[in-house]
């Protein structure tokens, strides 16, 4: 049921609609090329070693709270919701293809982006596969957490659209994944390391690019784990279906 | 004694400081057409999404086959064993007919059949649209598939043909006279007299969040100073002997000036007064320019009860 309910949610969201398609698999990748040649000052390799976690990252968070949360009110406000909780399925079947779905697109848009890191900005990913793996999934966890209860505290897909942009743009600036959080003044950046997202794309990038084990990560990533627990509770609380 | 399908106590729902439903009960029993007629605004469809967890009740309750809907966990029971066209629920616009209603019969645990399904409600052929595609009545087909396909035994069906053309409409009427003969139970609302009068076993007149008259079609027309309305336009007529008391005769100005027009408000059988009355004019030697009976109808009745029309479209509904 799972599985079908994913798979329907490819078809529907994503192959049947060319906008999303080009967002979901051009735009990452747009992103890397400009911002290597933008800030890169002639290294790019570089600089792509900072990006394409940074990238990736910034995907995560976009997942979390446009890719769940948004979509999620959508679906109330399309009434989409309520007709799915007449039927019989549970809910959390429903909920978990949503994530599924998303998941399977992170794993396509990284891929992408790591394979074009590596192809035409030679960057090298230095670190144990199952420890990127491991910690994309746990910033998804938190980040598919948080996004639920952007969905869960707008009541219209309108207002869970501007709290995603909200969220979404100026984290991405300010967590290290466009522009090294060292180019801030450390009166600035010093709190920005407070922030889930920046530890998420930090540890990220020192476990892609950096050469560093998951290990070097457990503090900042209980902490993470604490943030995905208090949305699911929070978010299971407050979430209406209808 | 059987339990009742439904049972509806002293419900109120409140939205702000609208009291959308205030303060309704019924009961259903099994295998019974009931339907709730009244205006756009009445709470006929609050009353309809208390009954299935969609709305939870200010106050009063609700149990649908000796369960709460506004119980969880018993909602989850009563899901499999109800099923519901609405009005406040849509699908997605990228979905197409066929994957609809084989994910659905999914849902159920069911075998899908859906050509079969397409089929019954004239939807053959339409597998492969996107559901942003169909027109509104064919929506309203679709929405009904998917409200009875696991064969429930309650149906929940709102305004269920609103936006339906005649053809829609037979569709829905065919497959509630289904639900009928196989001895389920259908909770209906609607602001159609005609399709009220034609399906419901039972009939609730809402008005503003109260049910106002509940009684079956006939007997609410009978009530309501049922029988028959007889217009005679003929000069040189007058109601004398025999058909002067059969009943009431009021004299009204001529529409056209072709002679007088005499309206008989009668309980008499209908058919017998026609034949005295056509009898009358041709003894009086009166040239008859119009003649018309009709009999009272639930919308008569409706009028009644409400002293208010049930809508401004309702010669379209009946159409």
């Amino acid at each position: 049921m799972l599985l079908a309910q994913t798979k329907m949610n490819f078809v529907w969201y994503l192959f049947r609609d060319g906008e999303m398609m080009f967002w979901a698999l051009a735009m990452p990748i747009f992103f890397l090329v400009l911002f290597s040649f933008a800030f890169g000052f002639g290294n790019t390799t570089q600089a792509s070693a900072f990006l394409v976690p940074g990238l990736i990252g910034a995907q995560v968070l976009t997942l979390g709270f446009f890719g769940v949360g948004v979509m999620l009110a959508q679906f109330r406000e399309q009434k989409v919701l309520r007709r799915i909780y007449l039927t019989p399925l549970p809910p959390w079947v429903f909920f978990a293809a949503l994530v599924l779905y998303r998941l399977t697109l992170l794993a396509f848009q990284s891929s992408i982006l790591a394979l074009a890191g590596s192809v035409f900005f030679h960057v090298h990913f230095t670190g144990n596969v199952l420890d990127m793996i491991a910690m994309l999934a746990i910033g998804a966890l938190t980040f598919v957490s948080l996004g639920t209860l952007v969905g869960a505290v707008t009541k219209t897909a309108e207002s869970a659209n501007n709290l995603a942009s909200v969220l979404t743009v100026p984290l991405a600036f300010l967590s290290d994944a466009y522009i090294p959080l060292d180019r801030f003044p450390s009166t600035v950046s010093a709190p920005l390391h407070l922030l889930p997202s920046t530890q998420f794309i930090d540890a990220l990038r020192g476990v892609t690019t950096g050469g560093e084990p998951l290990a070097h990560f457990s503090l900042w990533i209980v902490v993470l784990l604490c943030w995905a627990l208090g949305g699911m509770l929070l978010s299971a609380r407050i979430f209406r279906w209808v | 004694m059987t339990d009742p399908s439904i049972a509806v106590t002293r419900l109120v729902k409140r939205f702000g400081e609208v009291e959308a439903v205030r303060g309704i009960d019924f009961e259903i029993m099994p295998g019974t057409i009931f339907g709730l007629l009244g205006r756009n605004g009445a709470g006929k469809t609050t009353t309809l999404e208390c009954c299935i967890g969609l709305t939870k009740p200010s106050s009063g309750c609700v149990r649908m086959l000796g369960l709460d809907p506004s119980n969880p966990r018993e909602l989850a029971r009563l899901r499999p064993r109800f099923g519901a066209q609405l009005q406040t629920t849509s699908l997605p616009e990228k979905a197409r007919v066929g994957e609809m209603l084989e994910l659905y019969a999914r849902y159920y645990a069911l075998r899908p059949a859906t050509a079969a399904l397409c089929e019954r409600v004239g939807l053959l052929g339409k597998e492969r649209q996107p559901v942003g595609g169909l027109s509104g009545g064919e929506r309203q087909r679709l929405a009904l598939a998917l409200a009875i396909q696991h064969d429930p035994e309650i149906a929940f069906l709102d305004e269920p043909t609103a936006g339906m053309d005649a053809y829609g409409r037979r569709v829905l009427w065919g497959e509630v006279e289904h639900l009928r003969r196989t001895g389920k139970t259908v909770i209906l609302t609607t602001h159609y007299i005609e399709e009220a009068e034609r399906l419901c076993d039972e009939i609730c007149i809402v008005q503003q969040g109260r049910i106002i008259a509940r009684d079956t079609p006939a007997r609410l027309i009978a009530g309501a100073g049922g029988g028959s309305t007889i217009t005679v336009e003929a000069e040189g007529f007058a109601p004398r002997n025999g058909i002067a008391r059969a009943g009431r005769w009021r004299h009204e100005a001529p529409g056209n000036g072709e002679g007088a027009r005499w309206v008989l408000a009668t309980e008499l059988d209908p058919g017998p007064v026609l034949a005295e009355v056509v009898r009358a004019v041709d003894e009086q030697g009166a040239q008859l320019h119009a003649l018309d009976m009709r009999r009272a109808t639930l919308e008569d009745a409706f009028l009644n009860l409400t002293g208010e029309r049930i809508a401004e479209d309702a010669e379209a509904g009946a159409a």
